[in-house]
């Protein structure tokens, strides 16, 4: 029984910094049809920024996120606008490309600059457990992430649903000559999307940086389980990724904690990408709605 | 029918709204699709263009929108020069918009939501409403509608709400690509009678294409007819729908 609620627990809090790090890839993949395959890499940039941010002036990962953010959304604004706008209009295979040279440029960057080393982030706030009486205890480092994660969601969606701007986006996702025929301007719009999910991406791995290990060639693994989680949950959907994400976290840990042996974190891995399979023969959909790919994105 | 009063079209004589000159375009770089179309269409007409599968009468309109460069010629709107205008400007400078051949409602979205994006360009609320409600004068059956996602209603309702979405931002023009596609004929028939009646009562000025060559020279003032990628026929209505050529070939007619 205990073991159980922990693994409830941490599957949990697992879900939540999954959520945060995945949403911006399938935001972009559902508005603008763009594989961004340096996703990856965005996350550990923000790891990095958090890392630099806290060994060279103390400063918390949770408090250098929002700086972080802001970094990362002009430099994803810049990027769509001199080379993922350049490319958009071809086939989709060309934009999956140079985002995944940029990926190798930006992680050989990093190891240029930073070196190789794993490096890990101490947090005083993102530390320790809160005891659940003798049945459970809840780590406070997924939790912060949690929080964030949450506020973030309800952020986004209601900018989504009520704003202007959040209307915009949701129109060109659905409808990219419609959008144009009412007078949306396209490319504006894909860029200040990319540059929005860019900015939330790199403010996961920073928040994140205090969990899992920071180094420059961490990125692919999270990508791939962006993979999964935006096929689970439809493109582009913000509730479908919370559902998948969670889903996909709580999948993990009980597969980590209930499998014999040391086999636990293989077979986790194991099980995560065969639902991917069976998800995208089954139900192409996505388990929990969400957009239909762009229709006009490339041809 | 309005090509039955045989009086010509209202507007005549004044400057035309739109006119083409002699366009080419193409989407290969060295195949030109249009070779030299002019049309025009003046304030208050329904002008319809005709021909066969692949004549170009769809890249006119993407041309005249924007969509697709206009390598050699002119589109004028109004007297101005219109041509290689951006699409997402043609409704802002030029009032002219599209109800294009596909589906085009925002169709996770619902049927107010998609009138109110007709007047994305707009931010005063209080006129956004004012328009909606004049809309669904226009059209009772979408004001039923109004809080049902778009992409779950009938083919014929998607293409009311395309066109009542169009109308939304007060265009002076509207370009309308081949608005009986896909539809039952039936549904076909209230499209057209909508389009007529929006017409008369608003003075809306159309340009349409339509695959349905009868049905859509009778709901216009004049038409066109348009062949390898040029213009071969053109005149009121009724006489291309007396036409002998232009039966033979377009109308099923002996």
């Amino acid at each position: 029984m205990d073991t159980l609620v922990q693994a409830l627990i941490n599957g949990i809090a697992v879900g939540g910094f999954l959520t945060l790090m995945v949403l911006g890839f399938s935001i972009i993949w559902g508005v603008m049809g763009v594989i961004n395959f340096a996703h990856g890499e965005f996350i550990m940039v923000g790891a990095y920024m958090a890392w630099f941010a806290r060994s060279e002036w103390g400063v918390e990962p949770l408090y250098s996120a929002l700086p972080i953010f802001l970094i990362m959304f002009v430099v994803g604004f810049v990027l769509q606008k001199l080379v993922v706008n350049k490319v958009i209009d071809r086939p989709h295979l060309v934009s999956l490309l140079v985002m995944f040279a940029v990926s190798i440029i930006m992680s050989n960057s990093v190891k240029l600059i930073a070196g190789a080393d794993f490096r890990r982030v101490n947090s005083d706030i993102q530390r320790g457990f809160w005891e659940l009486g003798d049945i459970a205890t809840i780590p406070r480092k997924h939790t912060v992430v949690l929080v964030v994660a949450i506020i973030v969601l309800v952020a986004l969606q209601t900018f989504l649903q009520k704003t202007r701007l959040g209307k915009s986006i949701r129109a060109a996702a659905q409808n990219r000559e419609a959008a144009q025929i009412v007078g949306i301007d396209i490319k504006w719009v894909y860029a200040f999307t990319f540059a929005l999910c860019i900015g939330i991406t790199a403010m996961s791995g920073a928040l994140t940086s205090t969990i899992i290990p920071v180094f420059p060639f961490m990125g692919p693994p999270w990508a791939l389980r962006a993979f999964v989680i935006t096929a689970l949950s439809g493109l582009g959907s913000v509730k479908g990724t919370l559902g998948a994400a969670m889903f996909l976290g709580l999948l993990e840990s009980l597969v980590a904690t209930y499998a014999p042996g040391s086999s636990g974190s293989q077979l986790a891995v194991i099980t995560a990408f065969g639902l991917l399979v069976v998800t995208l023969v089954l139900r192409p959909q996505g388990l929990f709605g969400g957009l239909r790919p762009v229709d006009a994105g490339g041809h | 029918m309005l090509g039955t009063n045989g009086n010509g079209a209202p507007g005549s004589g004044s400057r035309p709204l739109l006119e083409v000159q002699d366009i080419y375009a193409g989407y290969d770089p060295n195949v030109d699709i249009l070779q030299g179309v002019t049309l025009h269409v003046n304030e208050g007409e329904i002008v319809c263009v005709i021909g066969p599968n692949g004549a170009g009468k769809s890249t006119v309109f993407k041309a005249v929108y924007g969509m697709l460069g206009v390598r050699k010629g002119t589109v004028l709107c109004n007297g101005r020069d219109i041509t290689n205008i951006r699409p997402q400007d043609a409704l802002k400078t030029a009032g002219i918009t599209i109800v294009p051949q596909l589906r085009s409602v925002f169709s996770q979205m619902t049927v107010h939501e998609n009138l109110e994006l007709g007047m994305y360009l707009s931010t005063d609320k209080a006129k956004v409403a004012e328009r909606i409600d004049y809309v669904y004068d226009l059209f009772p059956r979408l004001g039923e509608r109004a809080r049902q996602e778009a992409g779950t209603m009938s083919g014929g309702e998607q293409r009311m709400l395309e066109i009542g979405r169009a109308l939304m931002w007060e265009p002076r023009l509207v370009l309308m690509d081949e608005p009986s596609a896909g539809l039952a004929p039936i549904i076909t028939k209230s499209i057209f009678k909508a389009i007529t009646r929006l017409n008369q009562e608003i003075g809306l000025t159309v340009l349409m294409i339509e695959q349905n060559a009868r049905q859509g020279l009778q709901a216009s003032h004049r038409g066109y007819v348009i062949e390898l990628g040029r213009q071969t026929y053109d005149g009121l209505a009724d006489d291309l729908l007396g036409n002998a050529n232009v039966r033979r070939a377009f109308l099923g007619g002996h």
